[in-house]
């Protein structure tokens, strides 16, 4: 069983991974969400226990799960969800003011802003750097 | 009601109830500073009584002790919640103001503040990332509330890489409840030595991955410049002057108090990362024209000096970490309060802010440079107190160069009209306040050195 949930978890944060270095910026939030669940999981996975359902009343004498876990589990997907709509209201606001999502593009229509707005190229340049990584 | 639980009594129903009422309101946004102001106060008391009496602890709901969750506030958590909650509470001021734009941006700093108090004052590994969260999502919603295409870019790449943060974060709480089978920081601390060597250390490097993002050390530096650079002011004072705290605390707790082990065995990459930051931020600063950039890279350089102090390790030194990450705190939200100002007053609350930050006496921060110098000289490392020295006299050499570009050389494009009386008169005083703890540093040393014997103290025990 913790050899399955360490490939599925390595696998979900290896994709998200992957996601997150696209210059789609939908692909980066979608590649978030792949690691958070990937975090989820692994919460999940460090309660692994055999054992029945823990609720009242428990049966005598045998051994229960790990409840704790399931409750941070639940706590840290409402915080993921968040964080999601969170991010998608920004990447929606990228769009609205750059008719794009792709962060070439953006970099790009900066640059020519930055020219427009008659500060030298170079520091630009300097700039678009730092976004792209 | 307890000290402990009232800051966020205070807080939490009035950030909710204040989400809703317009924030570009005066009303609204004056009552948003008062409930601050009572928030600040109150952790001012509790920090007062910790000194006086021992950490302070609290079980939630009425439960058994290990059963419900616990809140603990020890000289490090009271301080850093104190100065946190401080600069976010200049930070606010100084915007109401001037005139706030954004509708949110009030009630989310008391978001903010609320997330910030709470995480220093839980003693519980799991609360503290959801505190955490609480925080960061603030941060992000508070970096982008200003609107504008610049803004709203520079708030995604910070979102983003400081959510992976929070997820290898979460990743690491897991696996150290997996291995301990608990989530009380007091518990865990004591079971840690119990912990298979492998396991602990890559448990150990989570966490410094984590808060490392969140510090801006630096090879994990390089969200923090767009974001720094295109925020507002009040925002990128919040940003560097208490969320950064977030990271010198982790950095402090997690693996001062909690894996001391492995802090030890990693000294010299610590202190090596360290260097390379203070160093890398330093020289990129000194290039840089704009104030702003210049402060970037400056705070980069600045978390360099938490991270060599906790390689250098034991009580002086975490000390040394503890008054350097607050005074440093106080004299960065200054500085990016009052660097896109101008007129009479800002520039002598830059000016003190910078002396403060570069660490001329009598400026507050003077003390935590000197502290840094006095766990150098005791961990009897001519390398160290060289560094240290090297990396104030740039500080001041760029602090300087700022200064100079904004204030003394006036530049015909420079259309901004000064800034309103009440916008210059806050920095002021501020400015002020760094003075008199330079001048009667003695209760905050106090703090400090609790601080520094407590984490090393729950180190030792077993």
């Amino acid at each position: 069983m913790n050899l399955i949930f360490a490939i599925t978890i390595g696998v979900l944060f290896g994709s998200g991974a992957m996601l997150m270095l696209k210059a789609d910026l939908l692909r980066v939030v979608v590649g978030l969400v792949l690691v958070s669940n990937a975090a989820a999981l692994t919460v999940i996975a460090s309660g692994l226990t055999r054992g029945a359902a823990p609720i009242e009343p428990l049966p005598p004498g045998k051994p229960v799960a790990d409840p704790l876990t399931q409750a941070m589990t639940l706590t840290a997907l409402v915080i993921g969800f968040a964080v999601t709509a969170l991010l998608l209201a920004l990447v929606y606001r990228v769009y609205e003011t750059h008719r794009s999502v792709d962060l070439d593009d953006l970099s790009r229509a900066e640059a020519t802003s930055g020219a427009e707005l008659g500060r030298e190229p170079l520091e630009r340049e300097d700039e678009r750097e730092e976004l792209e990584v | 009601m307890s000290l402990l639980l009232a800051p966020l009594c205070v807080l939490w129903p009035a950030a909710a109830v204040l989400a809703l009422a317009d924030g570009r309101r005066r009303a609204v946004g004056w009552s948003t500073v008062a409930i601050l102001g009572v928030a600040f106060v109150l952790l001012v008391l509790l920090a007062v009584r910790i000194v006086a009496e021992g950490p302070v602890e609290l079980v939630g709901g009425g439960w058994p002790i290990d059963v419900g969750i616990r809140l603990r506030a020890d000289a490090l958590g009271a301080s850093m919640a104190a100065v946190s909650v401080f600069v976010v509470l200049a930070a606010l001021a100084q915007d109401v103001a001037a005139g706030t734009s954004a509708r949110l941006l009030p009630a989310l700093m008391l978001f903010l503040a609320l997330g910030l108090t709470g995480l220093f004052l839980t003693g519980d590994v799991f609360n503290f990332y959801v505190f955490f969260e609480l925080a960061m999502i603030s941060a992000y919603a508070l970096s982008a509330a200003e609107g504008g295409p610049r803004t709203t870019g520079g708030a995604l790449i910070f979102a983003v890489v400081n959510l992976l943060g929070s997820f290898i974060f979460l990743i690491a709480v897991a696996a150290l409840y997996r291995t301990t089978g608990t989530l009380e920081m007091v518990a865990v601390a004591e079971r840690a030595a119990e912990i298979d060597p492998n396991t602990a250390i890559l448990i150990a490097v989570s966490f410094f991955v984590a808060f490392g993002v969140k510090l801006g050390l630096f090879p994990f530096h390089f969200w923090l410049p767009a974001i720094y650079g295109s925020a507002p002011p009040a925002v990128a004072a919040v940003l560097a002057g208490a969320l950064a705290n977030i990271g010198a605390y982790g950095l402090l707790r997690f693996g001062g108090g909690l894996l001391p082990r492995e802090v030890e065995l990693g000294e010299v990459v610590l202190i090596a990362l360290g260097s390379a930051s203070i160093i890398y931020g330093a020289i990129q600063a000194i290039g840089r024209r704009d104030g702003r950039e210049v402060l970037a890279y400056s705070a980069i350089g600045h978390a360099g000096y938490v991270i060599v102090a906790l390689g250098i390790g034991g009580p002086v030194a975490i000390s040394a970490a503890v008054l350097f990450t607050v005074v440093n705190a106080l004299g960065k939200g200054l500085l990016f309060l009052v660097v896109d100002l101008r007129g009479p007053l800002v520039g002598a609350a830059f000016a003190v802010g910078a002396f403060s930050v570069a660490g001329v006496p009598p400026m507050a921060g003077f003390f935590g440079k000197a502290a840094l110098f006095e766990a150098g000289i005791e961990a009897g490392s001519v390398a160290i107190v060289v560094l240290l020295f090297v990396g104030g006299a740039l500080t001041f050499v760029y602090l300087f160069q700022a200064y100079q570009q904004a204030h003394w050389r006036p530049s015909p494009d420079d259309s901004r009209p000064p800034a309103s009386r009440g916008a210059r008169l806050l920095p002021a005083l501020l400015a002020v306040l760094i003075l008199a703890i330079g001048l009667w540093p003695e209760p905050l040393l106090a703090l400090a050195d609790q601080a520094g014997s407590d984490l090393t103290a729950g180190s030792a025990r077993p």
